[in-house]
């Protein structure tokens, strides 16, 4: 009756982990946090490229970890996973694109310019 | 302390003190005394009885989906009670301080709460009937229906189902401590930024809104999960997406959205404790903060959150309807279709919380066209839901009498919110009773669906009718109440009346308030008529003991085990045929067939380390409330080490055996065919009659042989 379920590691998500696996992950989000620490604290590019800059390198990093620290790809085990992150993804563009738009259209007609003087405090 | 905090501090108690105690408040202090007494009776109770081994072992340490399902039940319906109180020391408030000349009582100028206390009562009402009354409520419905509908033998994670009961017990154990010990917050149930800012709000209130909401949303999102994956994983052989009975479909949309929405809040909640823990600027009204932000996160959630609670009250009435027209739901591909549509469009509308933001016509436009697009789905539910009545045999008993009113409100609420979808009509009416009124009418679905439910599945449960009268007599003042309330509520919206007044200025709107006043003491005598309901079919139940079919008219699946359900479901694993499998058996004669032999079966044991997370999760929620940081930090470490200590012990479960199953199901057998009376439960093998007809399948094939729990591994 109790049969494979007794090891819990002998699980597909669990057999999959590897240690070079975590390790790549870890280093890769690492090197990108450091990098765009560096180009924040060095002031070395101007604001609209530092923010492309800073989120090129966020994007990289979260792929990095999807696919190395949670393993999710299309393989059987893991499809489930895979369909949950593709169904979350519009809800993550949608809240925070439409909050993107709302908050640009707010302070467009309530005359709040980000970087006006008035909000510097 | 990163924070100034108003009022003193010691490293051992926090921010606790004796003055935080308020025994000299003429309405708290009495209650204090009447829930102390309340308590120690029940307890000297359970001890008379000898009942304690009883309460652990068969209650407070189960993970039997059924009677997690039963005790989610108890506790929305003991906080819907809370709810219903502090609705009434508001209208009662509403109905008396109108005009200078009223008169004031208990250190009130006007009526007899002071407008601190009275922000209290409404902060609490409102996140009070949602998470604590509708949300448990529903998901007890989930709990204990959703199961047995595929065909299951319990829940896919039954440790963490009683881990969610135990957490959202803990959040209900919370605010009802707010009362005797501090205040509660007065921001509303959704909070405004940034009067709950500490310095605006230096008190205990706000701390303890936000740890109990943390700590029903973990609870909801964990219990999100479980239903989640039981309904991909552990449906029975044949239970194919197409016969998925529709509650399990209207749940498995509202668990997606739960899922996926109940983080936002849970985010936005953890900025605010930063603002007031850390001295964050997230929400402050300078330093960068943004204010707006606030409400734009809240209702990210808050939103799908209405939708939510509202699915399954849809996916109930889908449920009732068809059963007592005698007919199968009309529409079945265009019901599951606006489910998910409803679900789907949820996450788009959050903005029509706050049209008068002033994001323009651009923004305010869009959400508007999306908040009508809801309109489309509910739509094709409601008129599914007519022609599936539409030359029916209906039978209007109590259940169905419900489920009609849900329908109506369901217009009323839906027509209204057409119209406040409208930004034009939202900037008049905005902030209000009329909002309030809509919001109320569209709750009210919820709860008729409720109690329709609570009459319909209730012989399932406990294997006895409830008592038709007594169901009728509450159904019928309760809609009395309900038009009495909320009919002059809508009035009074469109005179301009705003919602959340402690003292009403004109005294030309007090006839309102006077029948809204008498509309709640009607709903008073409707709960009066549900405890005698409760009384009267309990006294009564040797009468009213039903067999498996209860109704005589059911479709969907659980009808076809025993009642009261065993603890084991079904003793075989059902073989599924048709989207209606009760009424499918019931049609071609096969309602009575039962196996003919039993397999061994394996079930999870009982585990005490749900409740006892659960008293350390309300241990840290009271100990961040105060700030007592030595308890926070020991709970906390005890909270992992319990979860740590409990993952690797696991849970091997326990077998119970073929013999001893079909000791109780021959016990069980007995039991129906005596209320039954002539009709006799037959075996499947040497039936002859069923397996003549060749457009049946064989009689053997109607319960297949394995187990859920053999057959996901």
């Amino acid at each position: 009756m109790s049969h494979g379920h007794d090891d819990p590691t002998l699980h597909p998500e669990v057999q999959m982990s590897t240690s070079r696996g975590y390790f790549l992950g870890f280093a890769i989000s690492s090197v990108l946090m450091l990098v765009a620490t560096f180009l924040v604290t060095s002031h070395s590019m101007p604001p609209f490229g530092l923010l492309m800059v800073i989120s090129a390198c966020a994007a990289i990093a979260i792929i990095a970890q999807i696919y190395f620290l949670l393993h999710i790809d299309t393989s059987e085990h893991n499809i489930w996973n895979a369909v949950a992150l593709v169904l979350f993804m519009p809800l993550f563009l949608i809240t925070i694109g439409l909050t993107w738009w709302m908050f640009s259209q707010l302070y467009l007609h309530t005359m709040i310019m980000p970087g006006m003087p008035a909000m510097v405090h | 302390m990163l924070v100034d905090l108003a009022g003193g501090w010691n490293p051992l108690v926090g921010r606790l003190a004796w003055s935080q105690i308020p025994y000299d408040n003429p309405i708290l202090a009495p209650l204090f005394v009447a829930v102390v007494l309340g308590a120690l009776m029940l307890l000297g109770l359970i001890t008379y009885y000898g009942k304690w081994t009883y309460l652990w072992r068969e209650w407070l340490t189960t993970v039997d989906h059924k009677k997690l399902g039963i005790m989610y039940i108890i506790i929305g319906l003991v906080m819907l009670f809370r709810g219903f109180i502090d609705g009434l020391m508001i209208r009662t408030q509403q109905a008396w301080a109108v005009g200078s000349q009223s008169s004031g009582v208990f250190g009130a100028l006007h009526g007899y709460l002071t407008p601190f206390h009275f922000g209290q009562i409404y902060s609490a009402h409102g996140l009070i009937m949602i998470l604590l009354a509708a949300t448990p409520l529903l998901v007890g419905f989930m709990n204990i229906i959703v199961p047995i509908q595929i065909g299951a033998r319990d829940m896919a994670y039954p440790y963490l189902n009683a881990l969610g009961l135990w957490l959202t017990a803990a959040a209900g154990a919370l605010i009802m401590i707010s009362l005797f010990i501090g205040d509660f917050a007065h921001n509303g149930w959704f909070g405004y930024a940034p009067i709950f800012e500490l310095q605006y709000s230096p008190g205990v209130g706000v701390d303890y809104w936000m740890w109990t909401l943390q700590l029903v949303a973990l609870g909801t999102t964990l219990g999100g999960i479980n239903i989640l994956s039981t309904i991909i994983k552990m449906r029975a052989p044949g239970m194919t997406w197409g016969r998925l009975p529709i509650f399990v479909w209207a749940s498995l949309s509202a668990n997606v959205i739960a899922l996926t929405s109940f983080p936002a809040l849970q985010v936005a909640l953890a900025l605010v404790a930063a603002d007031r823990y850390l001295g964050a600027h997230f929400f402050t009204a300078g330093l960068g903060g943004n204010l707006m932000l606030y409400t734009n996160l809240f209702w990210i959630w808050g939103h799908p959150e209405v939708y939510f609670v509202i699915l399954p009250a849809f996916g109930m009435m889908s449920e009732i309807f068809p059963t007592f027209s005698e007919k199968p739901l009309f529409g079945y591909v265009t019901m599951v279709l606006a489910s998910i549509a409803i679900a789907g469009v949820s996450w788009l509308v959050w903005l029509h919380h706050f049209f008068t933001m002033g994001a323009g016509p651009y923004v305010n436009s869009a959400f508007s066209v999306a908040t009508m697009l809801v309109g489309i789905p509910t739509g094709v539910k409601v008129f599914n839901w007519a022609f599936t009545m539409y030359r029916g045999r209906l039978t209007f008993n109590a259940a169905m009498l419900w489920a009609i009113g849900a329908l109506f409100l369901l217009l009323i609420g839906g027509l209204t919110g057409m119209m406040l979808a409208i930004p034009a009509i939202n900037y008049m009416v905005h902030n209000s009773v009329f909002v309030v009124a809509h919001f109320h009418s569209m709750l009210m679905v919820i709860v008729y669906a409720i109690f329709a439910s609570v009459i319909y599945w209730f012989p399932k449960v406990f294997g006895f009718k409830l008592d038709e009268f007594w169901a009728k007599t509450m159904f019928w003042l309760f809609s009395a109440g309900t038009a009495l309330v909320f009919v002059p509520m809508y009035m009074l919206g469109f005179m301009g009346m705003t919602r959340r007044l402690d003292y009403v200025f004109n005294t030309a709107w007090q006839p309102y308030l006077l029948v809204m006043e008498l509309g709640i003491v009607v709903y008073m005598f409707s709960v009066f008529a549900f405890f005698a309901l409760l009384y009267v079919s309990i006294r009564d139940h040797a009468k009213n003991r039903v067999g498996a079919d209860a109704w005589g008219t059911s479709r969907s699946l659980e009808w076809i085990t025993h009642s009261p359900v065993p603890f084991y479901n079904f003793a075989v694993v059902p073989q599924i045929n048709a989207r209606d499998e009760a009424a499918w058996r019931r049609e071609n004669g096969l309602e009575h067939i039962q196996p003919d032999h039993y397999d061994d079966i394996h079930m999870p044991n009982n585990t005490g380390v749900a409740i006892i997370l659960g008293g350390l999760s309300f241990t840290l929620g009271f100990a961040l409330t105060w700030r007592i940081w030595w308890l926070c930090l020991l709970s906390l470490i005890a909270i992992i080490a319990l979860v740590i200590y409990r993952s690797f012990k696991g849970d091997p479960g326990y077998i119970l055996t073929a013999a001893e199953l079909e000791k109780m199901e021959q016990e069980a057998i007995r039991r129906a065919s005596r209320i039954d009376g002539g009709h006799h439960l037959r075996p499947v093998r040497g039936d002859g009659w069923a397996q003549e007809r060749a457009d049946l399948p064989a009689a053997g094939t109607l319960y297949g042989l394995s187990s859920p729990m053999d057959h996901h591994k």
